[in-house]
C-alpha cells in the first residue's frame, strides 16, 4: 500500500517545475560526453576494417591485428611500456612512502613545511617545462651536469642519447615530478596513526627503527594497499606527455610506448585502422586491469570499497 | 638507553642533512634555468656558479614582445580563463542533479557520466575523427569544451552538497523558496570551498593543456605556451636565424650578441611557472586540509 502511494507521488513529481530545473542542469555534461565520449565508441569498429587504395571502406576481420601483432616496432612498445610499468611498482611506488616515512621523524616544523613546499610544487609544472629543465640541465654542451663532469677532469656524455639510461632518467624525472605531491596522502595517514601505540612501543623498549617497524607501517598499511590497487587500472594510461617530449630518434629503441605508437601511427601517418587497433588492445588490457583492481578492493578495503 | 639516544641523535642529523641535500636536488634545476633565462654572456662558456654572468632581461623581453612567442601565452590565458570558468558552470550544476538521490533517472547518470566512460572509449583515433569531422581542428574552443564537463570533479561537488545540512534548504523551503532559489542563495554559497579548490585545480590543467594541442593544433597561430614551448626545445636547427629576428625586432643589432636559445626556452619556462607560482598557496592550502585527497584516491 505505502508502496503505491509514493509510487504515484513520484509519478505526480517526475516533471513538476524542480525536477525539469534539475534535468535542464544535468543536461550539458550528459550532453558533452555524448558527443565526445559516446559517438566515437563506435568507431573502435575500425579496428576491424580497411581502405582500399580508391577509398572504399571494406570488412577486415582481424587482419589488423595480424598486422599489428607481426610488426617488431608493435612488440618494441608493448614492451617498453611494460618495462615503465615495472619502473613505477619498483621506484616510483615506494618513493614517496619511504619520504613521508622520513620527513614525519622530522619535528622541527618549520624545516617539515619548506620541504614539502618545494618538494610539491613541481607536481603541477606541466610535463614540458619539466622535460625542459632536464634537457636544458643534461644538455652535452651547456648543461650544468655535463659542466660539472668536466670540471672534476671527465668526458661529457649525452645522457638523452643513450636508449639504456632512459628508462632510469625517466623515472628519476618522475620521482623529482611527483613524490612530493604523492606523499601528502601518506603524510595524512601517518598523522593519524595513535600516538598511544608510539607510547607503548617505547614502554616496550622498542626504538625509533622498530617504532616504524611495528607502529608506524601497520598503520599506513591500508592506505599503501589500497592506493596500490586502484593503481592497476591506470598502468598504461599517463605517461604520454612525458615521453612525447622527451623522445628522440636516439632512444626510440626504449621511449617508445604504447599511446605514443598509436599517435605516431593514427595521426602522423594517418593509418587509421591500424592505430585503432592498437588502441582496441589496449584498452582491452586496461579493462582487465580494471576488474582485477575492483575485485582485489573489494577484498582489501575494510569496508568492501569497489572501484566501479 | 644513551646508546639509543645517541643513535637516534644521529639518524636525527642525518635525516635534517639528507632533506637539505634533497631540497637542493628540488631546487638547483630550477635555478639553473632561472639563471640561463638571465644570462646573455656567450656560449660555450664552462661555469658551475648558479648566477648569471652577463644579467639581463632581454629573452623575457623577447617572451612579451614576440608575437609567435606571445600569441600562445595568450590562447594559453585564454583557454584557461573560459576552460575553467565554463567548467565550474557545467559541473557544479550537474553536480546539484547529482545530489538528488530520490530523482528518477539518478542511477542513469551515473553509469552514463562515470562507469560507461571508465570501461569504454573510442580511443585516440576515433576522437581525433570525430573533432576533424566536426571541424574543430584548430579552434581554440576544441581545447577547453570537450573536457568541459568532468564527472570526477561532479563527484566531488555533489559529496560537498551533500555534507551541508539538510536543515538549512528544508527551512528556506518552508519560508516559500523555490528550488532554484535554494540552490543559488544557499547550496552555492556553502559550497564555495570546494568549487574554489576544484577550479584551482581544474585552472591549473587547462594552464598546461598539451596533448589536445598537440592532436588537434596544426596551426602555430593557434598554439598553446606548453606547444611553443615544445617547438622550441626541440627545434634547434632554426633557432639561431630565429633569435636574430627577433633581435632585429627589438631594435638591436644581431652581430653584437651570441645568444643561445635556451635562454629564451628557459625565460619561456619561467614564465610559464609563474602564475602557477602565484596560486601555488591557495592549491596548498586546500590540499593540505585533504580536500584533494579524495581525488587522488579516484
Amino acid at each position: 500500500m505505502a508502496s503505491s502511494v509514493s509510487y504515484r507521488k513520484n509519478e505526480k513529481k517526475l516533471l513538476n517545475k524542480t525536477n525539469i530545473m534539475l534535468y535542464i542542469m544535468i543536461l550539458p555534461p550528459l550532453f558533452l560526453y555524448y558527443l565526445f565520449r559516446y559517438v566515437p565508441m563506435p568507431g573502435i569498429m575500425l579496428a576491424f576494417q580497411r581502405y582500399t587504395i580508391s577509398g572504399f571502406k571494406y570488412w577486415a576481420g582481424f587482419e589488423n591485428f595480424k598486422y599489428v601483432f607481426n610488426t617488431p616496432f608493435f612488440w618494441r612498445a608493448f614492451r617498453n611500456n611494460w618495462v615503465f610499468v615495472g619502473f613505477s611498482y619498483v621506484f616510483i611506488t615506494p618513493s614517496p612512502i619511504l619520504f613521508a616515512l622520513m620527513l614525519n621523524e622530522i619535528r622541527v616544523r618549520w624545516y617539515k613545511k619548506t620541504v614539502q613546499t618545494i618538494s610539491t610544487l613541481p607536481n603541477f609544472v606541466t610535463w614540458v617545462v619539466i622535460a625542459g629543465i632536464f634537457m636544458q640541465l643534461l644538455s652535452p654542451t651547456r648543461g650544468y651536469v655535463n659542466q660539472v663532469i668536466e670540471f672534476f677532469g671527465g668526458e661529457s656524455i649525452y645522457f638523452l642519447s643513450k636508449p639504456a639510461l632512459f628508462p632510469w632518467l625517466f623515472t628519476f624525472m618522475r620521482i623529482w615530478k611527483g613524490v612530493g605531491y604523492s606523499s601528502i596522502i601518506y603524510l595524512a595517514a601517518l598523522a593519524g596513526v595513535d600516538p598511544q601505540l608510539y607510547e607503548a612501543a617505547v614502554i616496550d623498549g622498542a626504538g625509533r627503527l622498530k617504532q616504524t617497524w611495528h607502529v608506524t607501517l601497520p598503520g599506513i598499511r591500508n592506505t599503501i594497499v589500497v592506493l596500490i590497487v586502484l593503481s592497476f587500472s591506470r598502468v598504461l594510461n599517463g605517461m604520454f606527455e612525458p615521453i612525447f617530449v622527451l623522445k628522440n630518434a636516439y632512444i626510440e629503441s626504449t621511449a617508445e610506448i604504447l599511446s605514443t605508437y598509436i599517435y605516431n601511427l593514427g595521426i602522423t601517418r594517418g593509418k587509421y585502422y591500424l592505430a585503432t587497433a592498437i588502441g582496441l588492445f589496449k584498452s582491452l588490457i586496461s579493462m582487465f586491469l580494471l576488474f582485477m583492481a575492483n575485485f582485489l578492493s573489494k577484498r582489501v578495503t575494510e569496508d568492501g570499497r569497489s572501484i566501479l | 638507553m644513551l646508546q639509543r639516544s645517541l643513535n637516534e641523535k644521529i639518524f636525527n642529523v642525518f635525516n635534517i642533512i639528507g632533506f637539505f641535500l634533497f631540497t637542493l636536488l628540488m631546487l638547483i634545476p630550477i635555478m639553473f634555468v632561472i639563471k640561463t633565462s638571465l644570462d646573455i654572456s656567450q656560449i660555450g662558456e664552462v661555469q658551475l656558479n648558479l648566477l648569471p654572468v652577463e644579467p639581463s632581461l632581454l629573452f623575457y623581453r623577447m617572451v612579451i614582445r614576440d608575437e609567435s612567442v606571445y600569441r600562445p601565452f595568450l590562447n594559453s590565458i585564454i583557454i584557461t580563463v573560459s576552460g575553467t570558468s565554463l567548467s565550474m558552470i557545467i559541473n557544479a550544476l550537474g553536480a546539484y542533479t547529482l545530489s538528488k538521490r530520490e530523482l528518477a533517472g539518478n542511477r542513469f547518470f551515473i553509469y552514463f557520466l562515470v562507469i560507461i566512460p571508465m570501461l569504454f572509449g573510442g580511443g585516440i583515433v576515433p576522437t581525433y575523427l570525430l573533432i576533424r569531422a566536426l571541424g574543430l581542428i584548430d579552434t581554440l574552443p576544441v581545447l577547453f569544451v570537450p573536457n568541459a564537463a568532468n564527472a570526477w570533479n561532479m563527484i566531488l561537488i555533489r559529496n560537498y552538497y551533500w555534507s551541508i545540512p539538510k536543515s538549512l534548504s528544508e527551512s528556506a523551503r518552508i519560508d516559500g523558496a523555490q528550488e532554484f532559489t535554494v540552490f543559488f542563495k544557499i547550496i552555492l554559497p556553502l559550497a564555495k570551498p570546494v568549487l574554489a579548490a576544484i577550479a584551482l585545480f581544474t585552472g591549473v590543467g587547462y594552464w598546461n593543456t598539451f596533448m589536445a594541442a598537440v592532436l588537434y593544433i596544426r596551426d602555430s597561430r593557434k598554439y598553446t605556451f606548453p606547444v611553443k614551448l615544445r617547438e622550441l626545445i626541440i627545434l634547434g636547427g632554426d633557432a639561431e636565424k630565429n633569435l636574430e629576428e627577433m633581435l632585429m625586432q627589438l631594435g638591436l643589432d644581431p652581430t653584437e650578441y651570441f645568444l643561445s636559445i635556451e635562454g629564451l626556452s628557459s625565460a619561456m619556462m619561467i614564465t610559464s611557472m609563474v602564475p602557477i607560482i602565484i596560486v601555488y598557496p591557495y592549491l596548498q592550502k586546500y590540499f593540505a586540509k585533504g580536500l584533494m585527497i579524495g581525488s587522488i584516491k579516484g
